[in-house]
């Protein structure tokens, strides 16, 4: 019950502090804009270049929005008045996590969709390669935002100071999203949309349990 | 004032029993054990750092990790927990509210955190406003409220689920006088109702109007716990006796060969000030004052014991003066 008040208590949140409006329409503008900026993408689809896109600039977006969420809200005492009552410190963290991911997935299927339709209209009908392509690179992109947003809990549970938090889950974030790609780039075997599949949900499920762990026993 | 103090009913609702706890190897809380009872306004008094919020976040379930037990009711908190958020408010020192949240909408969060039902909180909701005087400011953004408004909003959302057991944590800092009075009003309204109330503060005129018993915490240590009329009688040992003359520059004479009177003093020239030794037997004392002078037929207007205001006993026990 907790999880579902608190839940759409952060996209409210997220909605009213217009952080949503900003992933919703900035995103999908800023893959307008590179595309505009260099229309001279050799055939290379533009839904192509928005996934590669959302996977960078989103998962980093995401995952400061969360720790720098979590490590401001730890400092002000948000949370003492959440704990008093009958509610999960794992369920906090859970909805924050979720309600950013959601948030991120709604920004990337505008994007991918406004990608699609420039295609369409600038390439014409796309091949069928390049659509399993859009979808691979979408599918690596979910993987490493989960694992980006995770990382960016993770840090704001563990940190006090705001910007520490932020940097670190900036730069540490970004690196460790990266398995969900790196194998399939050495090793051709690997299938990269099943790999991601699986490495994404498994890194975030384990960052996220060490994050609740931690914050349970955490002293307010 | 003192007439309108609730009187507890001497049964005990929330029991520390040997509280300690550290932080980084510091004794923040050292073997506290006290009592309050059904009905009491427990005032908790100490210097900063004394330990008063780490006992409180104790008692609230925000510290867990602390050495001993805390009984509400009889039951260790640790264990039923879930039933101790259905019969406590809390009013935090410093919680911030997220600044994008109404006043309404915080309170109907907490309000179904707590597990009210809609219909139910939707009323709640109102009563509540109005009992802290906030109904104006029922759609204002919490970024826009002052610091008195968000203690009031702070007060009302410990208030939502008509908590049994009401711990505020210096309610009265950061607010101005009008709001402070405000505020004061409100907690002894709550007292009235029959809620247990456990505040801390470090404005003892405040305590002293609300409370009915009174724990001093310096150090980690509970160096006091009575009401506040037992803490100052412990001051009428060696105390000073006031008499007021109706007739300007004739005062008493002789009095200072009494037994157990140690100096006098004139404080106006119709006003003595009679010292008792320390160790005097008051009763005895003061009838043989009387009667020298009746003997005398001195003309007294007034005659009292002069009390040491609680500010005095506060610092005396704080400073070390008594142990």
């Amino acid at each position: 019950m907790s999880f579902k008040i608190l839940f759409a208590d952060e996209l409210k949140g997220f909605y009213k502090s217009k952080v949503m409006i900003v992933l919703w329409v900035g995103l999908p503008l800023l893959s307008l804009l590179f595309h505009y900026i260099t229309p001279n993408t050799e055939g290379f689809p533009i839904s192509s270049i928005v996934a590669i896109i959302l996977s960078s600039v989103g998962g980093t977006l995401a995952s400061a929005m969360l720790s720098t969420s979590i490590a401001s809200e730890k400092m002000r005492h948000v949370y003492d008045l959440y704990l008093i009552r009958p509610v999960k410190r794992t369920n906090i963290l859970l909805a924050k996590y979720f309600s950013v991911y959601l948030c991120l997935i709604i920004a990337t299927g505008i994007s991918l969709t406004l990608g699609l339709i420039l295609d369409q209209i600038f390439i014409g009908n796309l091949p069928e390669y390049v659509l399993n392509q859009t979808i691979e690179s979408l599918t690596i992109s979910m993987a490493a935002m989960a694992i980006s947003c995770s990382i960016g809990v993770f840090f704001g549970i563990i940190i006090s100071s705001v910007p520490v938090a932020t940097i670190l889950s900036v730069y540490i974030g970004n690196q460790i999203s990266a398995i969900s790609i790196l194998p399939t780039v050495f090793l051709d075997f690997i299938d990269p949309v099943i790999f991601s599949l699986l490495i994404g949900p498994i890194a975030a499920v384990i960052m996220l349990t060490v994050s609740s762990i931690l914050f349970s026993r955490k002293q307010f | 004032m003192a007439q309108q103090k609730k009187v507890s009913n001497n049964e005990a609702l929330i029991t520390f029993q040997n509280i300690s706890k550290s932080y980084n190897n510091s004794l923040v809380l050292n073997n506290i054990s006290f009592t309050i009872n059904k009905g009491d306004v427990f005032g908790y008094i100490g210097p900063n750092g004394a330990g008063k919020t780490t006992t409180i976040k104790i008692l609230v379930g925000l510290i867990r990790d602390y050495i001993g037990k805390v009984y509400i009711e009889g039951k260790d908190i640790s264990n039923v927990r879930q039933e101790i958020y259905k019969i406590l408010g809390y009013h935090p020192q410093e919680a911030g509210f997220q600044n994008w949240r109404t006043v309404e909408h915080a309170l109907r969060t907490f309000g179904r955190l707590s597990g009210l039902k809609p219909d139910h909180l939707e009323l709640k909701i109102t009563e509540v406003l109005k009992f802290v005087n906030l109904e104006e400011a029922r759609n204002k953004k919490i970024i826009h409220l002052s610091g008195g408004m968000l203690q009031k909003l702070r007060l009302g959302q410990a208030l939502l689920n008509d908590p049994q057991i009401l711990v505020l944590d210096e309610p009265f800092t950061g607010l101005d006088p009008s709001s402070r009075y405000q505020v004061k009003n409100l907690i002894k309204s709550l007292s009235l109702r029959g809620i247990t109330i456990f505040f801390s503060s470090h404005i003892l005129s405040d305590i002293q109007d609300i409370s009915n018993k009174i724990g001093i915490l310096n150090k980690g240590r509970l160096i006091k716990i009575g009401d506040p009329n037992e803490l100052q009688s412990e001051f009428l040992i060696g105390n000073i006796i006031e008499i007021v003359y109706n007739e300007v520059g004739n005062p008493c004479q002789n009095l200072e060969q009494i037994d157990e009177v140690e100096k006098i003093e004139l404080g106006a020239p119709n006003i003595q000030f009679i010292h008792l030794e320390a160790n005097a037997d008051l009763d005895n004392t003061i009838q043989k004052i009387l009667r020298s002078i009746a003997d005398q037929k001195c003309k007294m207007r007034n005659f009292q014991i002069l009390k040491p205001s609680l500010e005095e006993v506060y610092l005396k026990y704080i400073e070390g003066d008594i142990k």
